[in-house]
């Protein structure tokens, strides 16, 4: 809702080096079978209707990003595919609707999705609103820096102030390193959209950004002169598939889906023609939580 | 020392000889006003045709004609609120400056009093007649509110210093206008149809503020329909028609006898009722 | 209501952040727009050219555009700073081309008379302008000014997304995307923040205006 410039954050998205990312060619489709389903269940509903409509990110290079095409690419649009196929849903049946950080919650309650992969990250204040199942990848909250930066060695590096950091408006990591700065409203710089993170980091206007380690490394990776990872994940972040508070059994749908994924290889072919393409990082499919 | 000294205390030069063409009698006293080959358009329309007048120091020259004569721009033009498109206007020898402190200082020393008034609207009658004292001559703030309440007294509006314009009757507020020209001490006072916009009542109590003043001796330029008031106070006046002066003559000479069929023909207009 | 209280802190922060961005800004707007006003009313014609293609080109770029050249334009061409102080002058010079206009309507509104007689008793140009004109149009001006100032005050959302953050809106961001929190209560004190802010200033000019009724 933030007003800001689409043309110009797409602009500023097509010339940063996110290419690793923004190229990935699309996974090989995930086995489609014909599925039956307990009546009633959300699995019986959705696979009766022969669609789905998957909210996720447009804008996260590697997770969930709109090529030219018009469709998504990205890990969560592989996860988002994969427990499809095990709807009996195709790749093309899919309707994927964006869904940006501050509409996730609502979009679910009020009904306008019916599953989200979309980086979302597991939290209990979460939780009160809506349902999660996996998570399947456990994400942790990292610092990029300027390759030549000696300064800044981890979180603590802001603790004597003056030193700069950019985040995502209302990302989780940059939420969770506030309590590392001396001066939050000074020392914590936060944009719309990552791409402008990474500009201001390369113009030197901020010492330094957060984001998700593998985002981090995706950009770290495609530019390896210029930024440099500092590895230290101060906060871990589960990523989980957004659904319906208390929807038991699709989450134990999900959670099955997602082991299945793992056992046959599928998960990791996922992670290492997205996300992990240009990074040595190999997902591990977490161990799920509780559905109920 | 009286409060309406034309400011004869200021030391004029040098003056132009008068042109010897048979002009009237007053033309031998030195020229305080001289304009030479004035001419100005509004678009096509050619509203000042090659002026030539010269107004003596102390002379009362009363400017009339048919609407659309020029005589209003032709009095605007002296204080520089329009601009001209040739020929020269100086005020005791010293060429009109385009724009500048020059100007302003030139301004200081015209006084000019409008057909609608142009009080500051929100200024008190008594912040009208300081404010030019006060900001331009740098008069100290006292003395010019002690000069200011004897000026307002002498036009009859004393009573009326602390209120603002808009609580005054017209003919008032052209009183107190006339004694914020003369706070300025000018060398010359303008009238641009000072009793145009008045209700006919209120005429006369301006009119008579006027005479008193060319009786006193004060150089005047009136522009005015006034023909009782050309009459009485003017030394010389000067019709004109259609952006030319047409004739000029002392008033007796002018109104009983005037010698072009235009000037006749306005007068059996203006004074047939 | 629990969900402004609980996070009360947050919300008064946000408040003071954007106070501080509206004050500097309107505290380089204001004269800047009066100077440009001067400007576009005075008798050089180079400064009135000048002024107007400024309030030109300002009216009619959309603030997120100036924003975006100060947030990141600058820093390309080696200009740094804080992304406070980019804000808060983009969003000063982009209120100013509306303060200019504000004046300017409320000159235009002022009888030429007024100026013929500043003129007639030796006033110069900016004398004639602070001392007799800009009195008198501030009282037609009022009505513009206000709109922009408040308009103003609104926009400091905009500069909040331009790295400035931490203002009001910004705690909308933080409350409803990284802590998961329902949008609409959230949004409620968002609202009711900004109200806080613009009726006590819309009130207190409306007061200065019947203060300055000028009779005619």
């Amino acid at each position: 809702m933030k007003t800001q410039s689409i043309a110009f954050s797409l602009i500023l998205l097509g010339s940063l080096a996110l290419t690793g990312c923004g190229g990935t060619a699309p996974a090989a489709a995930p086995k489609v079978e014909k599925q039956t389903f307990e009546s009633g269940t959300t699995m019986d509903k959705l696979a009766t209707a022969g669609t789905i409509r998957i909210g996720t990110k447009f804008d996260q290079p590697g997770y969930g990003l709109k090529g030219l095409d018009g469709k998504p690419e990205g890990f969560d649009v592989e996860i988002g595919k994969i427990i499809a196929a095990k709807l009996g849903i195709a790749a093309d049946k899919i309707e994927w609707v964006e869904t940006p950080s501050k509409v996730r919650e609502e979009s679910i309650i009020q009904g306008k999705v019916d599953m989200i992969t979309a980086t979302y990250v597991v939290t209990d204040e979460r939780r009160e609103r809506v349902g999660f199942g996996g998570p399947y990848y456990m994400a942790g909250s990292d610092l990029m820096v300027k390759a030549d930066n000696t300064a800044i060695t981890g979180p603590e590096s802001f603790k004597s102030g003056g030193l700069k950091v950019c985040a995502g408006v209302g990302s989780i990591d940059g939420d969770k390193l506030k309590p590392h700065l001396a001066d939050p409203t000074n020392q914590l710089v936060e944009f719309d959209v990552l791409s402008k993170c990474e500009d201001a980091l390369r113009t030197g206007q901020v010492d330094a950004m957060t984001a998700g380690d593998s985002i981090l490394n995706g950009l770290a990776a495609t530019n390896k002169d210029t930024y440099k990872v500092i590895g230290k994940p101060f906060f871990v972040q589960p990523y989980g598939v957004g659904m319906t508070k208390g929807d038991t059994k699709f989450c134990e749908f999900v959670n099955k889906t997602l082991k299945d994924a793992a056992a046959d290889g599928s998960y990791e072919r996922a992670w290492k023609e997205t996300a992990g393409k240009d990074i040595d990082k190999v997902a591990q499919l977490p161990e799920p939580a509780p559905c109920a | 020392m009286t409060l309406f000294s034309k400011g004869a205390e200021r030391t004029v030069d040098t003056f132009p000889a008068p042109r010897g063409d048979g002009e009237t009698a007053t033309e031998q006293a030195a020229a305080l006003i001289q304009l030479r080959g004035v001419n100005k358009h509004f678009g096509p329309l050619h509203v000042l045709k090659d002026i030539d007048l010269d107004v003596a120091e102390g002379e009362v020259v009363v400017v009339i004609g048919p609407s659309g004569s020029g005589k209003s721009t032709l009095c605007r033009a002296i204080n520089r609120l329009e601009t001209v498109d040739s020929g020269t206007i100086e005020l005791g020898g010293v060429p009109l400056a385009v724009e500048g402190k020059s100007l302003a200082s030139h301004r200081a020393d015209v006084g000019m009093v409008f057909q609608s008034f142009n009080l500051f609207a929100h200024m008190t009658v008594l912040e009208n007649v300081t404010l030019g004292p006060i900001r331009v001559r740098k008069v100290p703030p006292a003395k010019a509110r002690a000069q200011a309440m004897e000026l307002l007294e002498r036009v009859g509006v004393g009573q009326q210093a602390p209120k603002l314009p808009a609580q005054l009757s017209g003919g008032q507020q052209q009183r107190v206008a006339i004694a914020r020209s003369l706070a300025m001490q000018p060398r010359v006072l303008l009238f641009d149809e000072p009793t145009s916009a008045l209700d006919p009542e209120m005429v006369n109590e301006v009119l008579d503020v006027m005479t008193d003043l060319a009786q006193e001796g004060m150089t005047m330029v009136v522009v005015t329909h006034e023909m009782g008031f050309a009459r009485k106070a003017a030394d010389r006046v000067v019709f004109m028609a259609d952006g030319a002066i047409v004739e000029q003559a002392s008033p007796a000479e002018f109104f009983d006898n005037p010698r072009t069929s235009r000037a006749q023909d306005f007068l059996s207009k203006v004074l047939s009722h | 209501m629990d969900v402004i209280l609980d996070n009360f802190d947050l919300f008064w922060q946000g408040w003071l952040r954007t106070i501080q961005i509206c004050f500097f800004a309107l505290l380089g707007a204001v004269p800047l727009g009066i100077l440009l006003a001067a400007a576009r009313v005075s008798p050089v014609p180079s400064l009135r050219t000048l002024a107007g293609g400024w309030v030109t080109v300002l009216m009619s770029c959309p603030l997120t555009v100036v924003l975006f050249f100060m947030a990141f334009g600058l820093p390309e061409i080696g200009i740094k700073g804080s992304y406070f102080w980019f804000g808060t002058i983009g969003l000063a010079l982009y209120s100013a081309s509306f303060v200019c206009e504000a004046l300017r309507s409320g000159i235009n509104a002022v009888p030429t008379g007024q100026a013929e007689a500043a003129r007639s008793i030796g006033l110069s140009f900016m004398p004639s302008l602070g001392l007799v004109i800009l009195p008198q149009a501030l009282r037609s001006s009022l009505p513009p000014l206000t709109n922009a100032i408040i308009y103003l005050i609104k926009n400091s959302a905009i500069v909040g997304a331009f790295g400035v953050g931490h203002d009001l809106f910004a705690v909308a961001d933080t409350l409803t995307a990284a802590r998961g929190l329902a949008a609409l209560p959230v949004l409620a004190g968002v609202i009711a923040g900004y109200l806080l802010l613009v009726l006590p200033i819309g009130r207190l000019l409306s007061l200065i205006e019947t203060k300055v009724a000028i009779l005619r």
